[in-house]
C-alpha cells in the first residue's frame, strides 16, 4: 500500500526572493494504522495515546491542532505531542501540523498527547506502519 | 505582512478499499502566539556519513517556547540509506531515502538543538528552519566601539 505526502512551502512576502518549493514522496505502508480520527485531548498524556507501542517499527504520524477545545469553541492552548515515555517530540500550537516517521530508536514506545494546561484541545491525527 | 504557508497533502489510492484517502492541511506560520512574520529562515544541504557521526543540525540558541519551524528530506537514492533524527538526546525519528518530515519546533530550552546521524550509507541532505527568534553568537572580535576593541576595518 502506498501514501503519497507532499510538502508545499510558500512565501511571497518576507524576502525580495520568494520561497516556493514542494517536495512530494511515496512510503510503503502496512498495519497497523489509524484512518483519521479525532481525539480531545487533556493534560493527562497517558489519557491520549494516539499511538500504542510501535514493536519498535517506524510510524508516519499525522497530527494537527484544530485550534479548537471541541470543534466549534476556539482555543490556543498549545499541545505536546510526545512518546509514551514522557520525551517531546513537538509543542502545537493552533492550526499546527506535524507530518513525520516516528521511531524512538527502535524502542517499541507509543506516543501521547498532552494539552499544557488543564484544558480540552481537539486534535486529528493518523498514522501508518512503514513497511518493513 | 510577511506570510508563510506550509501545506501538507497525504494520498492514497490503495489504503482504503473503494475510498481514496485524502488529507490536506494547511497552516501560515505563525510567531509566537497570533502574529504572521516569520522573518529569519536558514536553509542549507550537506552530506552525512556513517564515519562523519552526527551532525548538528540546528542549536536552540532562540527564546525558548517560541513558534518555529524545521523540514528535512533525505536525498539520498539506495532505499537502504537512512538518517537517525535527534532532538537532543531523544531520537525520534529516522528517514530513508527520499522520505522528508515537517514539524513545529518550539526551542523548549538551550539543549534542545537538532542532530542527524547517517546509520547507513551517504545521505545527502537537504533543510530549512523557519524561525520566530535566534540570537547571534557573540563576535570573536570584540565590541568594537569599546577601547581595546576589535576594529571591524582596520
Amino acid at each position: 500500500m502506498a501514501l503519497i505526502p507532499t510538502l508545499s512551502i510558500k512565501d511571497t512576502t518576507t524576502f525580495s526572493d520568494e520561497i516556493n518549493f514542494s517536495v512530494t514522496d511515496s512510503l510503503t505502508v502496512t498495519a497497523p494504522a489509524q484512518s483519521l480520527s479525532t481525539i480531545i485531548a487533556t493534560n493527562a498524556g497517558g489519557s491520549n495515546i494516539i499511538v500504542t507501542d510501535t514493536g519498535g517499527a517506524i510510524v508516519w504520524l499525522f497530527v494537527r491542532h484544530t485550534g479548537t477545545t471541541d470543534g466549534s469553541t476556539a482555543t490556543t492552548r498549545q499541545v505536546d505531542v510526545e512518546f509514551t515515555t514522557h520525551e517531546g517530540i513537538a509543542r502545537l500550537s493552533a492550526e499546527e501540523w506535524l507530518f513525520m516517521p516516528v521511531s524512538h530508536a527502535g524502542a517499541s514506545v507509543g506516543v501521547q498527547l498532552q494539552v499544557n494546561h488543564a484544558s480540552n484541545v481537539q486534535m486529528e491525527y493518523a498514522y501508518w506502519t512503514a513497511a518493513a | 505582512m510577511a506570510t508563510t504557508t506550509a501545506t501538507v497533502s497525504i494520498s492514497s489510492s490503495d489504503l482504503q478499499p473503494g475510498n481514496t484517502l485524502s488529507i490536506n492541511a494547511s497552516s501560515t506560520l505563525m510567531q509566537t502566539g497570533l502574529t504572521t512574520g516569520l522573518e529569519i529562515m536558514d536553509m542549507g544541504a550537506s552530506t552525512a556519513t556513517v564515519a562523519g557521526g552526527p551532525d548538528a543540525l540546528h542549536e536552540a540558541l532562540g527564546t525558548v517556547d517560541t513558534a518555529n519551524y524545521m523540514y528535512l528530506c533525505n536525498n539520498a537514492t539506495d532505499d537502504t540509506f537512512y538518517l537517525q533524527v535527534v532532538l537532543h538526546d531523544t531520537v525520534i525519528g529516522r528517514l530513508y531515502a527520499g522520505d522528508w518530515m515537517f514539524t513545529p519546533w518550539n526551542m523548549s530550552d538551550a539543549a534542545a538543538e537538532w542532530a542527524i546521524e547517517a546509520e547507513v550509507g551517504t545521505c545527502p541532505y537537504e533543510y530549512a528552519f523557519f524561525k520566530s527568534t535566534y540570537t547571534l553568537p557573540i563576535s570573536t572580535q570584540g565590541d568594537a566601539s569599546a577601547t581595546g576593541g576589535g576594529t571591524l576595518n582596520p
